[in-house]
């Protein structure tokens, strides 16, 4: 790799580079164990600059963070084998899960041929909002979860995780929660989209799967489907979606 | 190597070594340690986000996000990528930098313009007179001015490196060596500190 991208390293531990800079450098970062070494010291240094701003938080933050923690799962390590996407796993055999959830959920899944259909129909636009927002949207795939009237559904995917989506009328909001799903090399993320008649829309990048995300209710009709993308998303979905779920059938 | 008293950043954290522990036992869901990572590294966090945030009700959202991030997500450390506490200092920072990057883009969006006004001298008077840990201060002082203001500008005011470009009116390759050599020398120095 060049010495020019070498150099962005600095730049990378202080999170200075924009996000589309950020993620080619870190796919650098993935091939050289020599820039890792250094942005790893880098970062450290950095961090002790930023330690030094030390200021103690109020005591109110510790009650109501670990309050927060007492109803906040955990992620399963990265070394957890996910199940093997074999040539016998496609789309088009995946199977409900859903007996461990409760409400009797029925999830319509579609062939994948048939969203990739839809996915060549056109008319997209990748919204930067959902990544940019997902802080919020940790807390708002939660909040649905968690509503009284939500009603939701696991299902399996074709690359062998689960994916389990959340609908609440009362809130307006749908959920889904990907931290389930098998994790991805550094290159990869899941992209969730929104697929009606009109073509597919970006809903969400999910840089962190454990994140999951939420939206409001899509129309009537609109199906979501999750696709493998490489980091950054895509504008359109570039492989086979893993599952699609038809909300109706929540 | 004898830490010397300039190097505990964290008074409540005994070492490095005792946070990567604390983050160990947290990845396998022990509350105890949780709390016990909190009360360590807690006011590096907030200090860290409400430096870069300014507003004190926005830092301390700032400071549960991360750690709430830290909690979920502690199994994900790998230690063989760097320290614990670095691993939370990065996530506070990315934490803290998102919000004010984002504001800035819409300012930018409404105003088409360049950041405006940004009194990029302040924090540097700042960071002087609140410093109380001398090894840091002792080593930022190391920095030649331009390594001191691009890592500055970049860390605590959450610029990109083309944004502390244009603040400085000096080329892109200039900017991003500077903070490249500018953290190699304060790493240095505090390696040397110790």
């Amino acid at each position: 790799m060049s010495t020019d991208v070498h150099t962005l390293s600095g730049a990378y531990a202080l999170d200075a580079l924009d996000p589309r800079e950020a993620r080619d450098f870190e796919q650098h970062l993935a091939e050289c164990a020599v820039c890792r070494a250094e942005v790893a010291e880098l970062q450290e240094a950095a961090s002790l600059m930023g330690a030094a701003e030390a200021a103690p938080p109020s005591s109110a933050l510790r009650d109501r963070l670990l309050e927060a923690v007492d109803r906040t799962p955990q992620v399963p390590p990265l070394s957890a084998p996910p199940a093997a996407v074999g040539a016998d796993a496609p789309a088009t055999t995946v199977s409900l899960d859903a007996a461990r959830r409760a409400r009797r959920p029925r999830v319509r899944l579609f062939a994948a041929a048939a969203a990739v259909a839809v996915a060549a129909v056109g008319g997209i636009v990748v919204t930067d909002a959902m990544r940019t927002d997902q802080p919020t949207l940790a807390a708002g795939v939660t909040q649905v979860f968690r509503a009284a009237d939500a009603q939701e559904a696991t299902v399996a995917t074709a690359n062998g995780g689960r994916v389990s989506v959340a609908m609440s009328a009362g809130e307006g909001r749908m959920a889904v929660d990907t931290s389930r799903l098998p994790a991805l090399g550094s290159r990869q993320v899941y992209q969730l989209w929104t697929l009606t008649d009109a073509g597919p829309v970006s809903a969400a990048v999910l840089e962190d799967a454990a994140t999951g995300a939420a939206m409001d209710l899509p129309a009537a009709g609109t199906r979501i489907a999750i696709t493998i993308e490489p980091v950054g998303g895509s504008e359109q979905p570039t492989t086979q979606p893993i599952v699609v779920v038809d909300p109706a059938d929540v | 190597m004898s830490a010397g008293p300039g190097l505990r950043l964290v008074p409540a954290a005994d070492g490095p070594g005792d946070i990567d522990g604390l983050l160990i036992r947290v990845a396998r869901g022990d509350r105890t340690a949780f709390e016990e990572l909190y009360d360590a590294l807690s006011s590096a966090v907030y200090g860290l986000s409400r430096r870069v945030v300014r507003d004190p009700a926005r830092a301390e959202d700032v400071t549960q996000e991360v750690f709430l991030e830290v909690w979920r997500k502690a199994s994900r450390f790998d230690a063989a990528r760097g320290k614990a506490k670095t691993w939370v200092m990065t996530i506070a920072h990315r934490r803290a930098v998102d919000p004010v990057r984002r504001a800035e883009a819409q300012r930018r969006q409404d105003h088409h313009g360049a950041p405006d006004e940004v009194s990029f001298d302040e924090p540097a008077d700042h960071l002087i007179r609140t410093e109380e840990h001398g090894a840091v201060r002792d080593c930022l002082d190391s920095l030649t001015d331009l390594q001191l203001e691009s890592v500055r500008l970049a860390y605590f005011n959450g610029y990109t490196y083309g944004e502390v470009a244009t603040l400085l009116d000096k080329p892109l390759p200039t900017i991003k060596t500077r903070m490249r050599d500018g953290l190699i020398r304060l790493r240095d120095c505090l390696e040397g500190a110790r």
